[in-house]
Order: C-alpha cells, then sequence, then structure tokens
C-alpha cells in the first residue's frame, strides 16, 4: 500500500503549530511563576527561602508525567472539576519550567554586584525601582541563554500531553500512524520535525548570544525529556 | 467534593509498588551505565582527527538533545517489529533511555575531556608514563573532577525520565500510578506515593553526590 504523505503536511503543519503555543504558554507561564520563586529564595525570611527550596526540590525530583497525569486525573477527583487535557498539560509544563526557571532567574539576580544594589538605594531608588531599571537589564544577560535550554526542554516536555490524550504533534503523528499502514514513517517524520524546531530555536538562542555577548549556554538540570 | 485522602485504600497495591521501583531502578542504572560507555565513545568522535567522525559525533549529539525521547522510545519500539526485531517492552525502553542519555553523556564527558590540556598528555609521555598510566594518574582524575557534578544532574535525568517507558507499557513506577490510579480510582493518593518515590531515590543521589564530593574533592563545595 503506498501512502500520500504529503496529503498529511497540512495536518502536521498545524500540529505542529499546536505543540509551539502549548510550550510557549508553558514556559510563559513558569517564567513568571519562577521569578517569583528566585525572589522568594532571595528573600530576607527565613521560611520564604525554605518554602521556595523546597518548591524548587520538588518538582525537580518528580517526573512531569507523573505530575501531568495527576493533574488530568487527579485534580478533578479531588475538586470535582473538568479538566481539560490542554489545561492540565500546561499547568504540568508550567509548575516543571517554574522550578527550573527559578535557579535561572535567581542566578541571574545573584550575577549582578551587591554594591549595585546599595548604590540605587543611595540614589533614591525604590527597591521596585531597583529591580527595573538596574538588576533586571543586567541579569537578562544571564537568564537569556539558559532561558531557551529551558525552552526546549518544555517543548520536548510537550510531547507527553499526547499520553493524556491531548491532540499536538506527537499525538497527531500517532493518529496518522494508526489511519496508514502502521509503519514508522510517521515516527520518524515526528523526529524530524521536532528536531527542526528545536535546532531553529537554539540556532536562534546562539544568535541572541552573540548578540548579547555572552558566553556559552548552560546546562540545566533534568534537561532531558 | 467528598475526597477524603486515605492512604488505606491503596495498601493492597503495594506490593506491586515493589516490582514497579524495582524496575524503574534496574531500568535507569543500566540506562546510566550503557549511555557513559556510548557517550564517552562519542566524546571520543568528537575529538577525533578525521572531519566526518568529528561531524557525526556532533550530529549525534544534536539530534538527540533535541528530539523528546517519548518520540524516540515510540521509534524504538514500534520500527523494531518493522524491520524484523522483536522488542520486549523493557529492552525498547532501556534502548531509547540509553541512547538519548549518550547524546548528554558525550557533551558531559568532551567536557571533561576538554579540562585537560593536550601539553599534559606531552608531560606524561615525557615522564615515560604508559598510556594506561597516563589515564589512571593524569587524565582520569582530572576528568571526575570535572564531570562529577554534571554526571550527578544525568543520573537524576534519567532516573526522571525513565518514567516514560510508561507509554510503552514497562510496569514501573509512573504505569503503577496510572494503573493503580484508574482501577482504584484514588489518583491523589497513588500521585503522593509515586512522587515519593522519585523523591526518595533522586534526593538519595543528590544528598549521596554532594557527602561524597565533600570527601573525594577536600577544597571547595561541589557546584549543582
Amino acid at each position: 500500500m503506498t501512502v500520500d504523505w504529503l496529503a498529511y503536511a497540512p495536518l502536521i503543519l498545524r500540529a505542529a503549530g499546536i505543540t509551539l503555543w502549548l510550550s510557549w504558554l508553558g514556559m510563559l507561564v513558569g517564567a513568571v511563576g519562577g521569578t517569583g520563586i528566585a525572589l522568594l529564595r532571595l528573600s530576607r525570611w527565613r521560611i520564604l527561602r525554605l518554602l521556595a527550596l523546597v518548591y524548587t526540590e520538588f518538582w525537580r525530583s518528580v517526573p512531569i508525567l507523573i505530575v501531568m497525569f495527576f493533574c488530568y486525573f487527579g485534580v478533578p477527583l479531588v475538586l470535582g472539576i473538568d479538566i481539560s487535557p490542554f489545561t492540565a498539560a500546561t499547568v504540568a509544563l508550567a509548575l516543571h519550567a517554574s522550578s527550573t526557571m527559578s535557579e535561572v532567574v535567581r542566578a541571574g539576580i545573584q550575577s549582578v554586584g551587591r554594591g549595585q544594589w546599595e548604590a540605587a538605594q543611595a540614589a533614591g531608588l525604590t527597591p521596585i525601582q531597583t529591580m527595573r531599571y538596574v538588576i533586571a537589564p543586567q541579569a537578562i544577560r544571564v537568564v537569556l541563554p539558559p532561558s531557551v535550554g529551558v525552552f526546549i526542554t518544555t517543548l520536548k516536555e510537550s510531547s507527553l500531553a499526547s499520553i493524556i490524550g491531548y491532540i499536538e504533534l506527537t499525538k497527531t503523528g500517532l493518529l496518522i500512524r494508526d489511519s496508514t499502514d502502521g509503519g514508522f514513517i510517521p515516527l520518524l517524520a515526528l523526529a524530524v520535525i521536532y528536531f527542526l524546531i528545536n535546532y531553529a530555536i537554539s540556532l536562534g538562542g546562539g544568535a541572541l548570544e552573540r548578540r548579547f555577548h555572552i558566553g556559552r549556554r548552560l546546562d540545566t538540570v533534568g534537561a532531558m525529556a | 467534593m467528598g475526597y477524603t485522602f486515605t492512604l488505606r485504600t491503596i495498601y493492597p497495591y503495594l506490593g506491586t509498588l515493589w516490582q514497579a521501583a524495582g524496575l524503574t531502578l534496574a531500568l535507569s542504572l543500566l540506562a546510566i551505565v550503557i549511555s557513559i560507555v556510548l557517550g564517552a565513545g562519542i566524546a571520543i568522535l568528537r575529538r577525533s582527527h578525521s572531519r566526518l567522525l568529528r561531524f557525526i559525533g556532533a550530529a549525534y549529539v544534536e539530534v538527540m538533545r533535541n528530539t523528546p525521547l517519548l518520540v524516540i522510545l515510540y521509534i524504538v519500539y514500534f520500527a523494531g517489529p518493522s524491520i524484523g526485531i522483536r522488542l520486549s517492552s523493557f529492552n525498547a525502553a532501556l534502548i531509547g533511555l540509553s541512547l538519548n542519555s549518550a547524546g548528554y553523556m558525550a557533551e558531559i564527558l568532551r567536557a571533561g575531556l576538554i579540562a585537560v590540556a593536550p601539553g599534559q598528555f606531552e608531560a606524561a609521555h615525557a615522564q615515560g608514563l604508559t598510556a594506561l598510566q597516563t589515564f589512571r594518574y593524569v587524565v582520569f582524575p582530572q576528568v571526575f573532577r570535572t564531570i562529577y557534578a554534571p554526571l550527578g544532574n544525568q543520573v537524576i535525568a534519567v532516573i526522571l525520565a525513565s518514567s516514560l517507558a510508561s507509554a510503552i507499557a514497562v510496569d514501573e513506577v509512573a504505569s503503577w500510578m496510572e494503573t493503580v490510579g484508574s482501577t482504584s480510582f484514588r489518583f491523589f493518593e497513588t500521585f503522593v506515593v509515586a512522587a515519593i518515590v522519585y523523591l526518595v531515590l533522586c534526593q538519595a543521589v543528590n544528598l549521596g553526590r554532594l557527602g561524597i564530593g565533600r570527601m573525594l574533592f577536600r577544597q571547595g563545595a561541589v557546584a549543582r
């Protein structure tokens, strides 16, 4: 049986868009949450620092797949509400990304010398102004390169949404496989598409690094997915 | 509402949890060992004199780091029968996990090799050390020091990634959570138990690494 693979191209492209949207959303929520956790990690109060540490270590030590299972199957049971696979996947991706991003943002904030805080205070800047105009512009140079790595990890992790039945890129590939001859061409195509997307992102990240004159990308914890 | 958290409901399933945890552990440990060996081979390829071999090494790393493990697992598991090789789901998971992890291991080991300056090989040679002695007394101690922290991270990453084996029907901890959860409708409890198993495994590696690191390397803490 010969299959007209090109007929599936529009379907695959749309699915790739869905995967990108899902990962982008997870990454965005994760980055915002991670920044909050990073600020807690650097707080003056020990209890807040401890809470943030426990949060980071917890999500770092639990596989994202079981978090996704819990969000999709467990939360509706516990709270008695319906949760779509999309919401469950986004929440799980965001939780995971937030723990990695909190470490990235923390390293970024800490890379800015202590003297700058004091100088900003002496200049009469409020803490928020200090963050906005003094710390953040410098921290972003340290935060940006590993963030690209976290985004790629999130994109790869988004493939797990297929397991809870969300129809993104991987699930689309599997469905095409089921409806054709069951061979592994759709699976190889999946690998190629993911590779192209991620490689393009990492090349884009490299270009950004050169633009900001930053060194090599740092390896992130738990980057395998 | 009306959901009460009662661990007692999943007592009957704890027997299979030990088997599942054993499978997670076996899968992770084997994958780590295999991927270190494979990764070392690729790291050596990347330092080869031949441009083609360097390219193959680099391409392998890039492909593995930019492709989801789940897709790799599906390819290994489903492609086998298409070309006449029938793999058990455990073996397929082990191969997929090892191939994927080898891409990361290669980078870790390569960073370790870079840490040894070329002059040291010449110096060792001039001192009359054999190749084996050079490796044992000059190269290994320095490489080990460099790769120690990232290697620990990779071990944790492999343990977490082994959960994906549940997608190709390996009965490890993530699969235990899904099966027990869907038969008993106690997804909260099964999540907590499964999370504890992974937490214990990962933090054991993490704390063990810090402790051993302090003993091995006197000066300076081991960076995470």
